[in-house]
């Protein structure tokens, strides 16, 4: 018997096909995993399951009938609870008001019987490995155990499936074995649970199945004793290429002629921040590319905004030609030379309601001026260079950048950082969600850059164009360097198997 | 790497500004004024009972309850309702103070409500709990009392009310009132408009603030009085001013561009009618073209009738404190006081502003 | 539905809110030369321009402020600073007493900005600290008292004409000149777009944004205090306690009837300038046909409404 069910489940959005002919089962007592990388569809698909989307096409049983969900609300009567990383309960309550939000205990009076709705509280809690004054806000509480009140909550309303959105991402280690210690008891009372996590180590302690996405698409689903972490990795990051892969090679040409003997145009030394980066440290040579591998949430993102001076450090020094950045931040790293293109594009690269041409200038406008005005000549002639030379396609200069294509947008960005004249390139998946013409156009323009002396830092959740884009790889979990691929063993294999090492010390061979 | 340093930093720049701010009047240098206002220290005029009505109420110190005390060692309160932003107000509390130290009543106590209600509230109630024994309030409402009434009868203080009346039982949640009658203000107020334009004209009233029984009495007052004595003058327009300058000034200069009949404004406070004058000044025209009257008495007004711009000024005597401690020393040596005293406000005209222009506030 | 009538109806809705708010003034205007006596006279036309100088000159400023993402509540409390200051220096002399208020100015909009761009607080709690403490140190600083203004070169400010056009429209275009300049062709102005249109990518850019922003507060704050000494000039008295008061609602509206999004990003000076003279029309429609204030009110809260509906329109387009 099945508790949840979807069955060839299809899912657009303008530009996107979130889910292509997904199948999902979850059967009663059943802890499932559900992973995939950034955009496979994960949170598509958790939308689907609780009502917040509804499929274009497919079917969603619960319990054996076939069920449409117009609205959450209607899920979570059904007996859906979802627990995402944020808690979602009213921060200004008590703990016992949260926990009993719609549902509170009645006197004869038909008034909140507080007394027995705190008892009650204490209980259920307790049960949870929270002890805490229940009429303490719920806010004032550490995130864990504010977790645990969701969860408690989730479960107390008759919840037949938990889904868990990265329930860990905020724990500390105890905490951890708390909440997988309420799994196993859920579990053991019936209740099906999907997993989502990227933390290999916690998937195999606590799931049963799993079911890997990529692209929007159902890569695998089985049983998680028997599958080899490495085979996990390698389906997540798509080493089995899609048919579209397989033919067709990345825009890559190969490998750079950078000066092996030539000092690093950027030197990185023990980056760290509290929680986020250990002792993360690298080198880049000019002509160099080096790709940042690792899963979502390995530090790679922080590193690459701590390097530009947007990402807050507590230690570490960041050396560009030799000289010391000295205090980190955006304006200062921009004045060195170091040219970040962010992972989020439209909330951290471009500027939407701006137009093509000011999106260009604006890190170059004080070249741009004359006692702080303006030249548009001397815009214009830069803006006409970048977007030949990218062959960004606008309506004109003066569109606005919210309006083009994923493909031109990044394109714009990228403009912006080269009008700079930078000497490092920080890229963070830069040919994530573009078309396939403007990824092949990106990533021989990467080539093209590092050909002319620019040293290059890459991030991309796609193992192929990591490993072909990149002269090394410099692999990173939990925050912390744990493999260094270079010359002939700068290859996927390589790469997955530096990634789905059992958490250990570091065995950096290099 | 000291990446948290400079964390303190904003704040110190924050403070040393305010620090800059708070020190601006250090060495300030006043405009030096003309010596024609400088009439020096004038023989403020104080306030005149108009002769009570035979038979008006009373109440002695038998009647409300209480103690003979000796003022000049007795705790007093004396809450303000408004910010002194208002020559007023100035004068209002000046009196009372000045009069105290008169009388040598040592222990005053003084509290500015800033025209929150809830402060005037709490301000009284905290003079009482320090044991005042007499309380002298400028309400800033008229209602919502109830709460000191309670307070002051139980510890038997008696309350004397000034400028404005509160909506209770004298000689029982409160001794007396003692202020001027608005609407006989407006009624004098329309006598001189109906002396200035010669019975005919077309006149703007300058309103105060709207929903103010100040406002409402002085208006009412007026258009009764127009209607009897001059029915050939009409009231053309009423927009409010909110008894300030610059609003006042506002409305007049646009009356006056779009109704070059109006030969009369009527504002309900000086302030409004000073702003008149400026609008008038704006619009090119000379002193007695527009005839101006308005209530209050304040210095400027008055200078502005010598000056020629304004016609007649209708007094409303802010100097409430020989005349309320006056009663409150007869009351305590247990002599009747009238429960409402109304107080005789004079009038300015041409000819009398120049030489008691002294005497303004 | 016709091809044509589908054709414009996506331009009507885009035309609207940026030129939505002159259709209303020419509407009203039509309105006032039909049944207002003596409204197509110079004299008027100057009235209306004279008294809403003031307005124009803060709703400048908050209209920068306002294309940051941000909100400066404290405009009203910078007039009365600078109101309460200019009798106090005016005995050095007019000019004294003007770099005086001016450099109030300065200093409250160094707090405001330091505190939204450095400290980190939202706009409309950084400039609340100043909303409330300024006009009450103002009122201090005065000591409560109205005070009235001789100077004649001051007056001539507030009242003066030039060419046959009041010295105070003069300053108000010139300032509405200067700063629509300052927007369009100068390294800051764009930085200042592309600060509320995106911060963290302008950051990311290496933009200074902080010094951006707290450039922003200053400029505000120093607008606000032209405004308040050339109101001190026309009325002719300065008085801390009524100088400005509610100012930075006006303000506010007029920016966002002109159609400047509060979402930042886009500032529009035209139509700031526009969205200030079409309240005040409809203020003095109101006076000059003798209806209530309360009147007057409700029909600016219509146009508001409007103003915010099609507004509105656009986002959803």
């Amino acid at each position: 018997m099945t508790l949840l069910e979807v069955a060839g489940v299809s899912k657009s959005f303008p530009g996107v096909r979130a889910l292509d002919d997904v199948s999902f089962t979850l059967r009663p007592g059943e802890v499932h995993a559900l992973v995939g990388e950034n955009g496979a569809g994960k949170s598509t698909l958790i939308k689907v399951l609780t009502g917040v989307y509804r499929p274009d096409s497919g079917e969603l049983r619960y319990r054996g009938e076939p069920v449409s969900f117009a609205a959450p609300m209607d899920a979570q009567r059904a007996g859906i609870s979802t627990i995402y990383q944020e808690v979602n309960l009213v921060p200004l309550m008590s703990v016992a008001q949260n926990l009993f939000l719609g549902r509170e205990p009645r006197n004869r009076l038909g008034l909140v019987d507080r007394g027995r709705m705190e008892r009650e509280a204490r209980d259920i809690l307790a049960d949870y490995g929270v002890t805490t004054d229940v009429r303490r806000r719920l806010g004032a509480l550490p995130l864990g155990a504010q977790q645990m009140v969701a969860l408690a909550r989730a479960v107390m309303i008759d919840a037949q499936v938990v889904i868990m959105d990265e329930p860990t991402s905020s724990l500390e280690p105890r905490e951890v074995q708390t909440l997988f210690g309420v799994i196993r008891r859920l579990h053991a009372r019936g209740i099906g649970i999907v997993y989502v996590s990227h933390r290999m180590d916690e998937l195999y302690e606590i799931c049963d199945a799993v079911t890997i996405l990529r692209d929007g698409r159902l890569v695998h689903t089985g049983e998680l004793a028997g599958l080899e972490r490495i085979e996990l990795v390698s389906m997540m990051l798509g080493r089995e290429m899609s048919p579209a892969r397989r033919q067709g090679f990345t825009a890559f040409a190969g490998d750079h002629d950078a000066d092996d003997t030539a000092p690093p145009i950027l030197a990185v030394t023990g980056l760290t921040s509290r929680n986020r980066l250990h002792d993360v440290s690298f080198d880049v040579r000019p002509g160099e590319v080096v790709g940042l591998g690792g899963l979502l949430g390995a530090g790679r993102s922080e590193t690459i905004k701590a390097i530009g001076g947007a990402y807050p450090i507590d230690g570490g020094t960041i050396r560009v030609d030799g000289e010391d950045l000295g205090r980190p931040s955006t304006v200062r790293a921009v004045a060195a030379g170091i040219a970040v293109q962010p992972e989020d594009r439209k909330a951290e690269g471009i500027v939407a309601g701006l137009s093509v041409r000011d999106n260009i200038a604006l890190a170059v406008l004080p070249r741009m001026s004359r006692l702080g005005i303006v030249s548009e000549a001397r815009i214009d002639a830069i803006v006409q260079r970048y977007m030949t030379r990218l062959r960004i396609k606008a309506s004109s200069p003066g569109q606005l950048v919210g309006d083009l294509s994923g493909g031109n947008q990044q394109k714009v960005l990228l403009a912006r950082l080269l009008a700079t004249d930078p000497k490092i390139l920080l890229l963070d998946e830069p040919t994530r969600g573009i078309d396939v013409g403007a990824k092949a156009e990106v990533q021989s323009l990467i080539d093209e850059l590092a050909g002319e002396g620019l040293g290059v830092v890459l991030v991309s959740s796609d193992a192929e164009e990591l490993v072909e884009g990149a002269d090394r790889v410099v692999v990173l979990r939990d925050g912390a360097v744990v493999g260094h691929l270079t010359g002939d063993r700068v290859t996927t294999e390589d790469l997955m198997a530096g990634i789905a090492a059992a958490a250990a010390p570091s065995e950096d061979p290099a | 790497m000291s990446v948290r340093s400079n964390r303190w930093r904003p704040v110190a720049v924050v403070l040393g500004t305010a620090v800059v701010l708070a020190g601006a009047g250090a060495c300030a240098k006043s405009e030096e004024t003309p010596a024609s206002s400088a009439a020096g220290p004038a023989p403020a005029a104080s306030q005149v009972v108009q002769s009570a009505a035979p038979g008006a109420a009373t109440c002695t110190l038998d009647q409300y309850g209480g103690t003979k005390i000796d003022l000049k060692t007795a705790k007093v309160g004396f809450s303000q309702s408004e910010k002194e932003a208002n020559p007023f107000r100035i004068a209002e509390t000046k009196s009372i103070q000045d009069e105290a130290a008169k009388l040598g009543i040592a222990n005053l106590t003084t509290a500015n409500a800033n025209s929150q209600f809830n402060k005037q509230i709490s301000d009284v109630e905290q003079m009482i709990d320090s044991g005042v024994q007499l309380l002298v309030i400028a309400p800033l409402n008229s209602d919502g009392w109830d709460s000191v009434f309670a307070k002051a009868s139980a510890k038997k203080v008696p309350i004397i009310t000034i400028d404005r009346k509160i909506n209770a039982t004298p000689c029982k949640d409160y001794l007396t009132f003692i202020g001027s009658d608005f609407a006989e203000q407006g009624k004098r107020a329309a006598d001189e408009m109906a002396k200035a334009l010669g019975n005919k004209g077309e006149v703007a009233i300058l309103l105060g603030a709207p929903g103010n029984n100040v406002t409402t009495l002085r208006t009412s007052g007026f258009k009764e009085q127009i209607a009897k004595v001059a029915p050939d003058i009409k009231v053309t327009f009423e927009q409010t001013g909110n008894f300030s300058r610059e609003e006042g000034q506002k409305v007049a200069e646009q009356l006056l561009q779009s109704n070059p009949g109006i030969n009369g404004i009527y504002g309900e406070n000086d302030e409004m009618a000073l702003g008149a004058v400026t609008a008038l000044k704006g619009a090119g025209k000379k002193a007695g073209d527009v005839k101006i009257v308005s209530i209050d008495g304040t210095q400027g007004a008055v200078e502005g009738i010598v000056n020629g711009w304004i016609s007649a000024v209708i007094e409303s005597n802010p100097r409430f404190g020989p005349l309320a401690f006056d009663t409150a020393t007869k009351f305590f040596a247990g002599q009747p006081v009238g429960q409402d005293i109304i107080i005789a406000d004079r009038a300015y005209d041409t000819t009398n502003a120049k030489t008691d222009v002294g005497s303004a506030y | 539905m016709t091809p044509l009538a589908l054709a414009t109806r996506p331009a009507v809705r885009s035309w609207l809110p940026d030129y939505g708010v002159y259709l209303a003034i020419a509407l009203l205007i039509l309105y006032n030369v039909a049944f207002t006596p003596y409204f197509l006279e110079w004299s008027n036309l100057r009235i209306q321009l004279v008294q809403v100088a003031p307005i124009v000159i803060v709703a400048l400023g908050m209209a920068l402020v306002i294309g940051t993402e941000g909100i400066d509540l404290s405009v009203g409390s910078v007039m009365a600073l600078a109101a309460a200051l200019i009798p106090l220096y005016l005995g050095y002399g007019v000019a004294a007493a003007i770099v005086v208020s001016l450099l109030a100015g300065v200093v409250v909009g160094l707090v405001n900005g330091v505190l939204v761009a450095r400290v980190g607080l939202q706009p409309i709690v950084a400039t609340l600290a100043v909303f409330v403490g300024g006009r009450g140190l103002a009122v201090v600083i005065s000591d409560g008292q109205l005070k009235e203004i001789r100077n004649p070169g001051l007056i001539n400010l507030g009242s003066g004409d030039l060419l046959g056009v009041p010295v105070l429209v003069w300053i108000t275009a010139v300032l509405a000149g200067v700063v629509a300049f300052v927007l369009r062709r100068t390294v800051f102005g764009r930085r200042l777009l592309a600060v509320g249109g995106n911060r963290r990518a302008t950051e990311l850019a290496g933009v200074p944004v902080a010094r951006v922003l707290i450039t922003v507060y200053v400029a505000c704050a120093v607008l606000a205090s032209i405004a308040g000494l050339l109101s001190v000039a026309r009325i002719q008295s300065s008085d801390a306690s009524a100088v400005g008061l509610l100012i930075e609602l006006s303000a506010i509206t007029a920016v966002v009837v002109g159609g400047t999004p509060l979402t930042g990003g886009r500032v529009r000076i035209l139509g700031t300038v526009a969205g200030a003279l079409l309240m005040q029309l409809v203020t003095a429609t109101m006076i000059k046909h003798d209806l209530g204030p309360s009147t007057a009110e409700m029909a600016q809260a219509v146009i508001i409404l409007v103003a915010v509906y099609v507004a509105r329109e656009r986002k959803t387009r």
